[in-house]
């Protein structure tokens, strides 16, 4: 310390800022621009050789842009799913408890679409049509296995695209969804067996839930997505 | 600001700052093999960390975030354990079937605990012993206890599970943006804050099973089971607006074109996004069950 103190002329300038309060905040600033001005550089280098897309497929993009939009996908995904729950005979069907918790978890849904849609704006990916003709909306078994799938695959999706995410504050964000959605897994896995709401995602001896990559998850969301509406997130990165 | 001017200076003025921060993943020397993302945005933080650790600028570190969580770990973990041991001593009555499902989730606790003291023995820090708890709030007699019937009676140790919980819950994710230049740790963080989402899920619905007003979800709706001691747990939860930092609205909803969905929009707007709490929040919620 009293080396810096003492010394003067280069070292001394350069040793100023170390001498200026350095706020987190700033440090993610300037974290933000490197990671920008990285990119710029990157891309030009980047011959793009492990594009994966196809034609006819959604690119959800590059950067925060990137997981905000593949984000926005399966959100999509899981609010046409409930809507269409909504309209089958099993919900039409079922007792008041259970239309309650599923009139709950359409409208956070929805919500959770509704909010990517409006913070991505002119940047979002268009909306995606669905083929849920392998679920039968008449069957409960059947239509709480598939939201067992669609929740469960959230969960594991936001668990796996934190480490994408540059901005702090998306972050966040996602960690404020991501927990709704765990909710939503453990009482759909409730409801098909109560007690089983962490069987199978968590580990019994590291205490960890799934993490699954957004190719992965890509590819099992496609199976619900029609040819033209299947996503690439290939330049997630 | 020159990084590797800075970096080298660092190393002249305190070599062994440098050495640990070299040392905490490869973060200097391997900085061609990780990924884009990670040498963008971990080194200018990890240089933050160590200029804090070296002339000790008080803002939050990696090994911080690590400290609260080995304490919320151990809270959960002694909390789960101590009602066993009163379900096996004949003094707490567990519903039927229930007790399995505590076993498991002390389980999870167990090695939440592990994670974390290896993750600060890995970076050399200090590992805090296990703090000294009391659940019933009454900090070892010396006040008038909070919830006297914890143990003994299962009704009110499903209330406090829930509140530790939902406090896991809120404390992971203010923990967060914390991590972001560690994208192992990061990870980890996330994949346990999921697990306590689900434990509070589930806990919740085994009150709303024994006949308590309470969704698996926070809601505006749900019966208040805390006090003006334990408030905090869910104080400015229900947000019916996100802010959007940096993007091109700044709100949701917005107020010009306000988005209604359901029956009761407000109440669902709530639910569907969990809120975070801060460091001192979380510090003083778990002191609320320490002496």
């Amino acid at each position: 310390m009293s080396k810096l103190l003492n010394s003067g002329g280069d070292e001394a300038e350069f040793a100023k800022p170390l001498y200026v309060p350095i706020k987190r905040r700033s440090f993610f600033m300037y974290a933000g621009a490197t990671a920008g001005a990285t990119a710029l550089l990157l891309s030009s280098c980047n011959d793009d050789d492990d594009d994966t897309s196809m034609p006819g497929m959604v690119d959800v993009g590059s950067g925060d842009t990137g997981v905000l939009n593949y984000a926005y996908a399966l959100e999509q995904l899981e609010a046409a799913f409930y809507t269409m729950v909504k309209a089958g005979d099993y919900y039409k069907n079922a007792v008041a408890a259970e239309k309650a918790i599923l009139d709950d978890i359409a409208a956070h849904e929805i919500i959770h679409r509704e909010f990517f849609k409006a913070a991505l704006s002119t940047s979002a990916i268009k909306p995606l049509e669905v083929d849920f003709s392998s679920i039968n909306f008449g069957d409960r078994t059947a239509v709480l296995g598939a939201a067992k799938t669609f929740e469960d695959l959230g969960v594991a999706a936001y668990n796996g695209a934190g480490q994408y995410i540059s901005s702090a504050d998306y972050l966040t964000l996602a960690g404020k969804i991501v927990s709704v959605e765990a909710r939503h897994a453990a009482l759909i896995r409730d409801l098909i067996s109560n007690g089983s709401f962490v069987n199978d995602v968590v580990s019994p001896t590291t205490g960890l839930e799934l993490s699954k990559s957004p190719v992965d998850v890509a590819n099992a969301a496609n199976m619900y997505l029609k040819d033209g509406f299947k996503i690439n997130v290939g330049n997630i990165k | 600001m020159n990084i590797f001017k800075l970096l080298a200076n660092l190393a002249e003025v305190d070599p062994e700052a440098y050495q640990r921060l070299s040392a905490r993943r490869g973060m200097l020397s391997s900085l061609g093999q990780l990924s884009r993302k990670t040498a963008a945005t971990a080194l200018p933080l990890g240089v933050g960390a160590v200029l804090q650790k070296a002339y000790g600028r008080n803002t939050q570190t990696i090994l911080d975030t690590f400290t609260l969580a080995l304490t919320l770990e151990h809270l959960e973990n002694e909390f789960y354990t101590k009602a066993l041991e009163a379900g096996r001593n004949g003094t707490l009555t567990f519903a039927p079937g229930t007790q399995a499902v505590f076993q498991q989730i002390q389980a999870h606790e167990q090695a939440h605990v592990a994670f974390f003291q290896r993750q600060l023995q890995s970076s050399n820090a200090a590992v805090p012993a296990k703090p000294n708890f009391d659940f019933t709030g009454s900090k070892n007699g010396t006040k008038p206890a909070l919830y006297a019937d914890v143990f003994t009676n299962f009704a009110t140790f499903l209330k406090v599970a829930q509140l530790l919980e939902d406090t896991g819950v809120r404390a992971y994710k203010g923990q967060l943006e914390f991590l972001i230049s560690d994208n192992d740790v990061l990870q980890a963080a996330l994949q346990i804050h999921a697990v306590e989402a689900r434990h509070a899920a589930h806990i919740r619905g085994m009150r709303r099973a024994l006949g308590a007003n309470v969704r698996d979800w926070i809601s505006k709706d749900d019966e208040t089971i805390t006090n003006t001691s334990t408030a905090a747990v869910y104080a400015g939860e229900d947000a019916e607006k996100q802010t959007l930092p940096g993007l091109p609205i700044t709100q949701f909803p917005t107020d010009t074109t306000p988005f209604a969905v359901g029956p009761k929009p407000k109440v669902s707007l709530g639910e569907a996004f969990d809120e975070p709490i801060t460091t001192g929040v979380a510090t003083q919620l778990a002191g609320l069950f320490t002496f």
